[in-house]
């Protein structure tokens, strides 16, 4: 077959080399520059100009200190690489983190690496509330407060000078108090929301002890829990959940041979189930708030009738009992009759039970199972710490809600008041009212120390950016302890990353910018000086009965271990000398117009909202729902069955003080006149990663208080739900909560288990 | 009908031609880049010379090196440590100016990277420093070269040879060297 010949194509000999000239040579350079750009680009290798003296490259170091992101004080351990922070474990030797730290410890990274962090002091520009700020030098910044400061104190009006702290635990509080004092003001409160003001009430009233008790979880056989969601977020979780491994299949101290002892057994009593409330042996939904009642329930079948307390206890017999709390009175019987016979048993009350305006009472009848139980003291039962060994204790720190606000109001009722606020977002966790907002706008000058712009910084006149708790100094005497003196050193395990410093640093150049007697009373150059001199004087007082050469030896050896510990025990009687009355608990809003009680609970990633700024906790999957990044809120089949709703959902929730949207999560974990929703989400101002995802709950709370405390009673609110139509996916790793008859769990036992899968 | 296998390719014969030249070419290319321009001696931003150091006045390898018994890196001299002698030795050297400029600025000198393994390997200077694995048997004859040079290959085969010649224990499970 011959080629047809196209007169077009046919080349010269001239045109053909060039052609192929051309070819080869654009086909040598594509080869050329293919292998130019398949290598590996160069490297460079940066040395040091000066060479770091405390580390050697690629090769960790391990730093102790302490985690401040709750107030339970775990000690950590941080891994340092090339003096940058890697990883955080808990401290092994630390007493109460034993090693563990939970999610919100891991996260503490995010806190130091923030890209939302505050770097420069700024001040504000526009209005109050709006976040226009713009920056300043620490020297103007400091400047301006300490002149004003000066102004007053000379004037003899530093009593208008008010300090509103978080959790400031150790010798940092003393220097705050002294600086305060010099000022001439006493205007000193801690306010935090998670802070168990009502436990502490309840503890001084019960047993003369106002005090955050060791609970003995390890060695108890069984631990009654009203609404105490221990393993989530309740006080100190990691000591907790280490206890509670040792409760379901530890050995007690000392016993490192021979069978394991029997398994303790676990009550959960709340409305809502918690993670604790997952892993119990016997979950019991009783009506939010009643819980005083179920435990004079219990009391009052434990007791029998005879004892002190036979006539208070007289009318809570189980059928009036079953009618208040919504327990079963046979229910009631068998919890009385096991805790009654158990060898250990261990009452609990926190979260929901403590969070009504009946939230002492309710724990005071909590209380006097543990009296009736005599576990005051005791191995497996209640035990009190001895005094710690420096600084105040929370009940002698903290204020609640209405303490907060009469406090702010008073220092916007003095002329030049001056508000200095450090490590607290009340205006985040504070009920939807206005009072404090408007509080504090009347306040002429709002100065605020802080890592973040929170929704409290943004009232503020001039914010000074703090060091994170990886950069700078403290101390802390942990509380709870575990039934002995401890206390720990925070110390910086990376230089700060930007210029920032400590909350102690910021008073102290305060002082050194005011007149002479201020800058005598405060001599030391920083805050570690006056730290290690507070040391000082404590390993002065203990000298003969230290191991040590010398106070610098000490110093050394508590830094690296993280912890110093004495052994020494409080001794406590079992007395109880509180009268026991229930005080059924008052909801804001009526039956009819808001049929739900409404029960918020502190989330296990952001607590009390302080973590939603740090990615991996929006990353985490809630324990109970796996939902990850938003707002939910609990209803149970039945009420979604009554709304005509299904997951995702998206509800209108009115309470009398407010409403807000969120999506539907269907649980059976939940009493059908109960919703909840997790606390965290929902915020206004708190950088990139928190600002504008999902509903603040605390939002539409009515501002009911404790009747006691006037501590905020945050589970005391009701409300209304109305379908809105609209609905979204929610984004969660869990699939199905059912087993739909798989069996996954292996065959069942003959008897079907209480709230089992009929699904 | 029948259809000539080799008449009917030849239609594409001066088409395969042209590919196989191309092709030829391509490889060519690639070749003459990899040989001209190996980039085992790259130019340092100062012409700093082993052999003086090492060979001439024989300074110990960890003199500079000083992570290397006790860390994964084996650690380039930090500006200060060359400053160390040449605050005092041959200050007129062009090349000491340059060394003296990037300290005066406190500036760290931008050595390129010679010796250079992927990310996922993990290579710890430390253990063959106790191993008592000579420097040279990776990085060559340091001694004598003026300008350093990779001469070892530092392929995977090329490790795996020499823990398998050493009888090194776990020398050839995956996750000695890749973590």
């Amino acid at each position: 077959m011959a080629r047809k010949k196209n007169p077009g194509s046919k080349l010269s000999r001239r045109e053909f080399l060039a052609l192929v000239g051309t070819g080869t040579s654009v086909m040598a350079g594509a080869g050329f520059l293919t292998a130019k750009f398949s290598r590996r680009p160069v490297e460079q290798l940066i040395p040091y100009v000066v060479p770091p003296e405390d580390y050697i490259p690629g090769v960790a170091a391990y730093y102790n200190t302490v985690c401040n992101l709750c107030p339970a004080g775990c000690g950590i351990t941080v891994r340092i690489r090339e003096g940058r922070a890697k990883k955080i474990e808990g401290n092994p030797a630390h007493p109460v983190s034993q090693g563990g730290t939970c999610a919100l410890g891991q996260s503490g990274l995010q806190v130091l690496y923030n890209p939302d962090r505050l770097q420069t002091p700024v001040t504000r520009r526009g209005e109050r509330g709006t976040g226009d700020f713009h920056t300043v030098g620490w020297n103007s910044a400091l400047t301006t407060v300490a002149s004003h400061l000066d102004k007053l104190r000379l004037a003899n009006r530093g009593a208008g000078v008010g300090l509103l702290t978080g959790d400031i635990r150790g010798h940092l509080d003393d220097l705050l108090i002294q600086f305060l004092g010099l000022m001439g003001s006493g205007r000193y409160l801690q306010y935090a929301f998670t802070n168990p003001t009502n436990l502490y009430s309840a503890n001084a009233a019960s047993f003369d002890t106002a005090q955050l008790p060791y609970y003995d979880i390890a060695n108890s056989d069984f631990l009654l829990s009203f609404g105490a969601d221990f393993l989530g977020m309740w006080v100190s979780p990691v000591s907790y959940s280490r206890a509670y491994g040792d409760f379901r299949q530890g050995r007690r101290e000392g016993e490192d041979k021979g069978p394991r002892r029997q398994r303790g057994q676990l009550v959960q009593i709340e409305p809502r189930m918690s993670l604790t409330g997952a892993n119990a042996d016997i979950w019991v939904p009783a009506v939010p708030g009643t819980e005083g009642a179920l435990a004079l329930g219990i009391a009052h079948i434990i007791a029998g009738g005879a004892g002190r307390f036979a006539a208070a206890l007289a009318e809570f017999d189980p059928p009036r009992v079953a009618e208040i709390s919504g327990v079963e009175a046979s229910t009631i019987e068998r919890l009385a009759r096991s805790f009654g016979d158990a060898k250990a048993p261990l009452a609990i009350g926190g979260g929901g039970a403590a969070a009504g305006t009946n939230g002492v009472p309710n724990l005071v009848a909590i209380n006097l199972l543990n009296h009736l139980a005599g576990n005051i003291g005791r191995e497996g039962g209640v035990v009190f710490n001895p005094k710690p060994a420096f600084g105040r204790t929370g009940m002698q720190r903290h204020g609640s809600y209405l303490d907060l606000l009469a406090f702010v109001e008073e220092i916007a009722d003095v002329d030049d008041g001056v508000l200095i606020i450090a490590g607290t977002n009340p205006l985040y966790d504070f009920p939807g009212d206005e009072r404090l907002v408007r509080a504090l706008q009347r306040i002429p000058l709002v100065v605020g120390l802080s890592s973040f712009m929170d929704e409290t910084m943004q009232y503020a006149d001039i914010v000074l950016p703090v060091n994170s708790y990886l950069e700078g100094w403290g101390d802390d005497a942990p509380e709870p302890g575990v039934g002995m003196r401890v206390a720990s050193i925070s110390q910086p395990v990376v230089a700060p990353l930007y210029d920032t410093m400590d909350v102690g640093d910021v008073f102290i150049r305060l002082a050194q910018r005011m007149d002479r007697d201020m800058q005598r009373a405060m001599p030391w150059p920083d805050f570690h000086a006056y730290l290690r001199n507070a040391w000082r004087r404590m390993y002065d007082k203990r000298r003969d009965k230290l191991d040590y050469v010398d106070f610098d030896a000490f110093w050394t050896a508590v830094l690296e271990a993280g912890v110093w510990g004495e052994t020494r025990r409080a001794s406590q009687r079992n007395e109880f000398h509180a009268q026991v009355d229930y005080e059924p608990p008052v909801h804001a809003g009526n039956d009819v117009d808001y049929p739900w009680y409404f029960q918020p609970f502190v989330s296990q990633g952001f607590f009390d909202g302080r973590g939603a700024n740090l990615p991996w906790q929006q990353e985490l999957p809630d324990p109970m729902t796996s939902i990850v990044y938003g707002s939910w809120i609990e209803l149970n089949p039945r009420t979604a069955n009554e709304l005509g709703v299904d997951e995702g959902d998206i509800l209108e929730v009115s309470s009398p003080a407010g409403s807000l949207r969120a999506p539907v999560w269907i649980t059976q974990g939940i009493r059908p006149d109960t919703v909840a929703m997790p606390i965290g989400q929902g915020h206004t101002s708190f950088g990139r990663y928190a600002t504008g995802r999902g509903a603040n709950p605390l939002s539409i709370l009515s501002a009911q208080v404790d009747s006691r405390t006037g501590a905020f009673a945050w589970g005391a609110t009701r409300v209304n739900l109305t379908p809105t139509g609209e609905r979204i996916r929610f984004v969660k790793t869990g699939g199905w909560s059912r087993t739909l008859d798989r069996q996954i769990l292996g065959p069942r036992s003959g008897e079907t288990q209480e709230g089992g899968d009929h699904g | 009908m029948s259809v000539s296998v080799r008449e009917a390719l030849g239609a594409f014969k001066p088409a395969a031609i042209a590919v196989g030249i191309a092709l030829a070419a391509y490889i060519a290319g690639w070749v003459a880049y990899e040989v001209f321009f190996p980039g085992t001696a790259p130019v340092q931003p100062i012409e700093f010379s082993h052999v003086i150091h090492a060979g001439d006045y024989q300074i110990d390898c960890q003199y500079c090196h000083i992570y290397a018994a006790r860390s994964t890196t084996a650690g380039v001299p930090a500006v200060e440590k060359c400053m160390g002698c040449h605050k005092v030795i041959a200050t007129d050297k062009p090349e000491i100016q340059k060394l003296t400029d990037y300290w005066n600025s406190r500036q760290a000198i931008p050595w390129i990277k010679v010796h250079d393994l992927a990310d996922f390997v993990y290579f710890p200077h430390k253990r063959h420093v106790q191993a008592e694995v000579a420097c040279q048997t990776c990085h060559g004859e340091v001694q004598t070269m003026a300008r350093i040079e990779r001469v070892a290959p530092l392929s995977m085969k090329w490790c795996v040879g020499c823990h398998e010649e050493r009888e090194v224990e776990n020398g050839r499970d995956c996750w000695t060297c890749h973590k």
